[in-house]
């Protein structure tokens, strides 16, 4: 429980430490530090301003030692109450950590500490030709720490992907003060695919090395206009369909269009149900090629305008009205909440009516903005916090606005986090055994939960119980998998251990010791569960081998941008023999060591709610839990020719200090490929 | 939403204090109380990337957002007392850099006056309220005690005249130690020389004036040659003028002293104007030299919000202002030729630095947006359009060159650390454009940059943006 004034306690250590002049605790410091830009409130005991990144990992140390709950704050923004502290104890500010430490050009990385701004450091790309891709609406003064913790999106992620695809190593401040360091080509579980997205719960980045992209040698914009909604997502499928990613496809609905083409002017049409911004990038060769594509596909599917955009300033212009909404929203009342579901991109039209249909029931004036591509869709509700009754009811409809998108198989948010505002939203979308796993990674690393405490999970264990899962059932899977689950939970009750292998061609490079009777016939769930072309995703049971499930795709016109190779998904996944795959994972049904089954993820190409248990599952080599099922991304087309990079041999990972935590929250029998985790001096099964 | 819906609120001040207070705001949204003002911050937090104080110290609280929530708080009563928020009220440059990038242009500043207004921590001591009176009814008197001021400086009394000065006089010693630096310390000031100028005179030749000339306080009682040279310039562009024999705009009242005497002097500027363009005409121009003053000036109608009579008078005369950066006409500049204006000069009290008489056809030349002009009266894009043709590519920009040199009145005493290092920032932005001459059009801001180069990069100077222009056009009249 939070006791008053337990900051004094440490506050002179911490003064020592962070300077005397960094350590502020008037109730005005504390008052503007209990806020972000959600609703959510709370007050710290202390606001700690950094002045160094080195001094991060003391401060915290002693806050820990001191059971002082503690969390980072950026910029502030955060929409969800990412940053509020709710336990009260200390906001550190990063804020002064904004030095941009270097930027190759030669090897396309940027390293960063956390306060940079988004915007900054896009600035400093373009001197020399270059960006950054993940570029959230707030990127003009979002920090890159807060865009890592919530693992941001933003319009150009639909070609590019999400904060965590661009992410390649960090230093890590843990919740209890130890530093450490996570690469995406670490050996073993993807740790640093787990730290991304944490919203701060799982410790601190205290530096950042980004994946940098070349700006494209040409870029077409064009807006163009429905009469449906119905026809502008069947127009994107299509689009899509035919191999173009675009860059972008931002869409606003008619409500959104007219008030901004009120203010702006930037030729918004006034009379479309839809209107969509659309942009494609690459060699002036390929963006003549795919505009052209991208305007047929749009006039044979009765598009009432199509409107290129012929010099940087039209571009400038039609940009200036997407970005105008928002600002157009938050002139009409004093608070906008801008909302975040996503769904599967084919059922947006089902969501946006469903948000029409509960913003009239709840008498709330909401503005449509959605980012087309990838079916994230932000309703702009504007209201006056002042009002109570009026804000209740913008609560409940945003409540259930994200109740339709877990209905229709989505998620709770596409970028936004979840923070304390969705946190009761986690039992719509995962089951109870799925947030006790979400719980215990949690206080693997934080077992005293001081690090942004009470976030991202519902904190009353009977939350779950209240609260109804509406996520879909998940399709049935194949008598063979059932097989499994019902053996590993046979084995369960009899404490008795697995080995947890495909094809074992990987496995037999690493020849462990292990009795013939303890194998599981993984190789045997096989099944295509769930193929959705339209969205182009892919549910499959991942004891499917490779070479075959391709070949099954490419017979219903879709790609696996996976290289070739041999053994099974699941193997291949597992042991990380192919890096990149982590950006083509979406989903995963999990099963664990005593028979539960975590379902993770699910079909939709952005999802931060909870931990990304799914990366952690990548290079764990079996030993937190089975890999059932597995929801991919596919494409129209197959991987061009020339950019195969080839797969790594198979290499077992020396389990660290954190694995061995997460190994006790997963399998505390060590049940799942024991010799993995096996002490070396003592080879006692039960010894993690 | 109207401020009776939450009639439960508390204002920051009793009803006893309303004649002390603007009481409603003028907004791009219209008219708003305090509350509703302030209130229409939605926290997103784009302020704080611009805002120069939140720059340096990454302090929420030294942020416009933070600012406005300090305030809300207060009127919501959950921040008990107004000096717990006074750390956030009174380090605000008042730059308006939040507003411009405020998709709601929530007005900061305003706020903060407002607030600072129900604070009992007012700055004005007793000599500056003396001083601030005689501004407003008795401009003789003070032209005499600052004038003696003067004298003492020439004297080599320089401490002494500092504390007479301006500055110090209206509660602002900090300025005093810059004011003793400026080069020129007149003795005669502006409105004497352009009083007795008869071609000056409304009516003089019988001709109607295209412009009258406004003479803000900087202008006129520290550097005169900076208002001698808008009358040259305004003469040579817009054609014969008259000196519009002003009192002070009222903003030091406004902003450091009594509302009341603020209305009185609006009001003796608009009754002048009134009578003025009776004979002249309404659409002539009332031309300003300081931002700041002019930026003002423009907002007349905000001190009027509840006064049916004078409330559309003052909207006429705002109308009618001008900022000498925005009415040069572009169309008219040509290329200066560099070497001819200032190879040939070459006395020692030049303001042009030696470098630049020694190569004239390497000067760089840069602007910096005084915070009056860009954020105030959104002028950018005018002053560039004359400078870039005048002087191709001798003009380079300046980085960040909308954030303030934290001139800002008695910031740079009252927070001297804070506008040191805002000031640094400035001087590096200038270093890093490797500029000979920045340009400003606001007086505070030539004090400030007058000092913090001197200190840091005595390679440049600063000059109003009239002495330049004055300079390089002379060849074209």
């Amino acid at each position: 429980m939070f006791k008053k004034h337990r900051f004094s306690k440490a506050s002179g250590k911490i003064k020592e430490i962070a300077g005397p002049g960094n350590v502020f605790c008037s109730e005005a410091d504390l008052l503007l530090y209990s806020y972000d830009s959600g609703l959510d409130r709370a007050k710290p005991e202390a606001v700690v301003r950094i002045t160094d990144r080195s001094l991060i990992a003391p401060v915290v140390k002693c806050l820990y030692e001191n059971e002082i709950a503690y969390v980072a704050r950026g910029s502030g923004t955060n929409l969800s109450g990412g940053c509020v502290p709710l336990k009260g104890g200390v906001v550190l500010n990063l804020s002064l950590l904004n030095k941009i430490l270097e930027v190759d050009t030669a090897e396309n990385f940027a390293v960063v500490e956390p306060g940079v701004c988004n915007m900054a450091l896009q600035n400093r790309l373009a001197e020399t030709g270059h960006f950054y891709a993940p570029d959230p609406a707030s990127q003009r003064v979002c920090s890159i720490g807060g865009n890592v913790g919530e693992n941001s999106g933003g319009p150009r992620c639909l070609k590019y992907g999400v904060t965590s695809n661009h992410v390649i190593r960090m230093e890590w401040v843990t919740p209890e003060g130890k530093t450490a360091r996570w690469s995406v080509d670490d050996p073993g579980p993807d740790m640093l695919g787990l730290m991304v997205g944490s919203e701060g719960t799982l410790g601190i980045a205290t530096k950042i090395w980004l994946k940098i992209l070349k700006e494209p040698e040409s870029i077409r914009t064009a807006l163009c206009s429905f009469p449906s909604v119905e026809a502008a997502i069947t127009a994107v499928t299509e689009i899509i369909k035919a191999g173009v990613v675009p860059r972008t496809i931002e869409a606003m609905d008619k409500i959104t269009a007219s008030a901004v083409e009120a203010r702006v002017h930037a030729g918004y049409p006034a009379n479309a149900e839809a209107v969509l911004l659309m942009e494609v990038d690459g060699s002036r060769q390929k963006t003549e090629r795919d505009i052209k594509i991208v305007e047929t596909i749009c006039r044979n599917n009765s598009c009432l305008d199509w409107r290129p955009a012929a010099t940087p300033e039209e571009r400038e212009k039609l940009w200036e009205g997407r970005r105008g909404a928002y600002a157009a929203m938050s002139r009409l009342a004093p608070n906008v909440l801008v909302e975040d579901g996503v769904v599967p991109r084919p059922k947006l039209p089902e969501a946006l009516k469903s948000v029409r249909d509960i913003a009239s029931r709840y008498e709330i004036k909401v503005g449509l903005l959605f980012h087309a591509g990838d079916g994230n869709l932000h309703p702009n509700i504007i209201f006056d916090e002042r009002n109570r009754d009026e804000t209740r009811r913008v609560k409940k409809a945003g409540y259930e606005i994200l109740k339709a998108c877990v209905a229709l198989g989505g998620s709770i948010s596409g970028e936004h986090g979840i923070g304390v505002e969705k946190r009761v939203g986690m039992s719509w979308l995962y089951d109870s055994g799925t947030i006790e796993l979400f719980r215990g990674v949690k206080s693997a690393f934080d077992p005293e939960n001081l690090a942004n405490p009470d976030k991202i999970i519902p904190v009353s264990q009977h939350t779950e119980i209240r609260q109804a899962l509406l996520k879909p059932a998940p399709r049935e899977w194949s008598q063979e998998a059932g097989e499994i689950v019902r053996e590993v939970r046979e084995r369960a009750q009899r404490s008795r251990p697995s080995v947890i292998s495909g094809l074992r061609t990987r496995l037999k490079a690493l020849n462990p010791d292990y009795k013939k009777e303890e194998l599981l016939p993984l190789e045997t769930m096989r099944s295509i569960v769930d193929l959705d072309k339209p969205n182009y995703t892919v549910t499959v049971e991942a004891g499917i081998d490779l070479p075959s499930f391709k070949k099954e795709l490419a017979a219903e016109d879709c790609h696996l941008r996976i290289p070739d190779m041999e053994g099974t998904l699941g193997g291949i996944l597992a042991s990380k023999a192919w890096i990149p795959a982590r950006d083509l994972v979406l989903g995963m049904q999990v099963l664990l060591p005593d028979g539960t089954i975590a379902d993770l993820g699910g079909k939709v190409v952005k999802n931060v709610a909870g931990y990304d248990i799914t990366k952690l599952m990548l290079g764990s080599w079996g030993a937190y839990g089975i890999i059932l099922t597995v929801t991919l991304k596919l494409h129209s087309q197959a991987q061009p020719a020339g950019k195969k990079e080839a797969p790594r041999p198979a290499s077992m990972f020396k389990p660290g200090e954190y694995h061995r935590k997460l190994k006790k929250a997963f399998d505390p029998g060590n049940l799942f490929n024991p010799w993995i985790f096996a002490g070396p001096e003592t080879g006692v099964s039960k010894d993690l | 939403m109207t401020s009776k819906d939450f009639a439960h609120h508390t204002p920051l001040y009793p009803e006893s204090a309303a004649a002390c207070h603007l009481n409603r705001l003028i907004t791009s949204l219209g008219d708003r109380n305090l509350y509703d003002a302030v209130s229409q911050c939605n926290r997103c937090g784009y302020c704080a990337t611009v805002c120069p104080t939140h720059m340096e110290t990454g302090r929420e609280t030294l942020s416009g957002r933070g600012r406005n929530q300090a305030v809300r708080l207060l009127i919501e009563e959950k921040l008990k007392k107004i000096h717990e928020a006074e750390e956030s009220i009174f380090t605000c440059l008042l730059c308006g850099a939040c507003t411009s990038t405020c998709y709601a242009r929530v007005p900061t500043a305003d706020i903060m006056l407002e607030a600072r207004r129900s604070s009992l921590k007012k700055r004005s001591s007793i000599p500056a309220r003396i001083a601030m009176k005689l501004l407003v009814h008795h401009r003789a008197g003070l032209a005499r005690w600052l004038k003696a001021a003067n004298i003492f400086k020439k004297a080599g009394l320089a401490r002494l005249a500092g504390y007479m000065g301006v500055y110090h006089a209206l509660g602002m010693p900090g300025l005093s130690a810059a004011e003793r630096e400026i080069a020129g310390s007149p003795l005669t000031f502006l409105h004497e020389i352009l009083e007795k100028d008869p071609s000056l005179r409304t009516a003089a030749s019988g001709k109607k004036a295209a412009w009258l000339y406004f003479a803000p306080c900087g202008p006129d009682y520290l550097y005169p040659e900076v208002g001698l040279s808008t009358v040259r310039l305004l003469r040579r562009f817009l054609g014969e003028g008259a000196f519009f024999r002003n009192s002070c705009c009222g903003l030091i009242s406004y902003n450091y002293g009594d509302i009341a005497d603020a209305r009185i002097l609006a009001q003796k500027n608009i009754l002048k104007f009134e009578a003025m363009s009776a004979y002249e005409g309404t659409s002539i121009p009332v031309v300003g030299d300081c931002s700041s003053c002019v930026a003002f000036m423009k907002s007349y109608e905000q001190l009027f919000t509840d006064d049916l009579q004078w409330r559309p008078r003052a909207r006429r005369f705002a109308r009618s202002v001008r900022d000498i950066l925005e009415i040069i006409p572009q169309d008219r500049i040509s290329r200066a030729d560099l070497s001819s204006v200032f190879g040939a000069t070459q006395h020692s009290r030049s303001p042009i630095p030696h470098s630049a008489i020694r190569t004239p056809n390497s000067l760089k030349v840069t602007y910096h947006d005084s915070c009056r002009a860009c954020h105030g009266q959104e002028i950018r894009i005018e002053p560039r359009n004359v400078l870039k043709k005048a002087l191709g590519k001798n003009y380079a920009e300046l980085n960040e060159s909308d954030c303030c040199c934290a001139g800002a009145g008695t910031f740079a005493f009252t927070q001297r650390e804070l506008s040191e290092k805002i000031l640094m920032r400035k001087i590096s932005n200038i270093a890093g454009a490797q500029a000979d001459i920045v340009l400003a059009g606001a007086t505070s801001c030539l004090i400030q940059l007058e000092k913090g180069l001197k200190k840091y990069y005595p390679k440049a100077r600063v000059l109003h943006y009239s002495v330049f222009l004055d300079k390089i056009t002379s060849a074209d009249s």
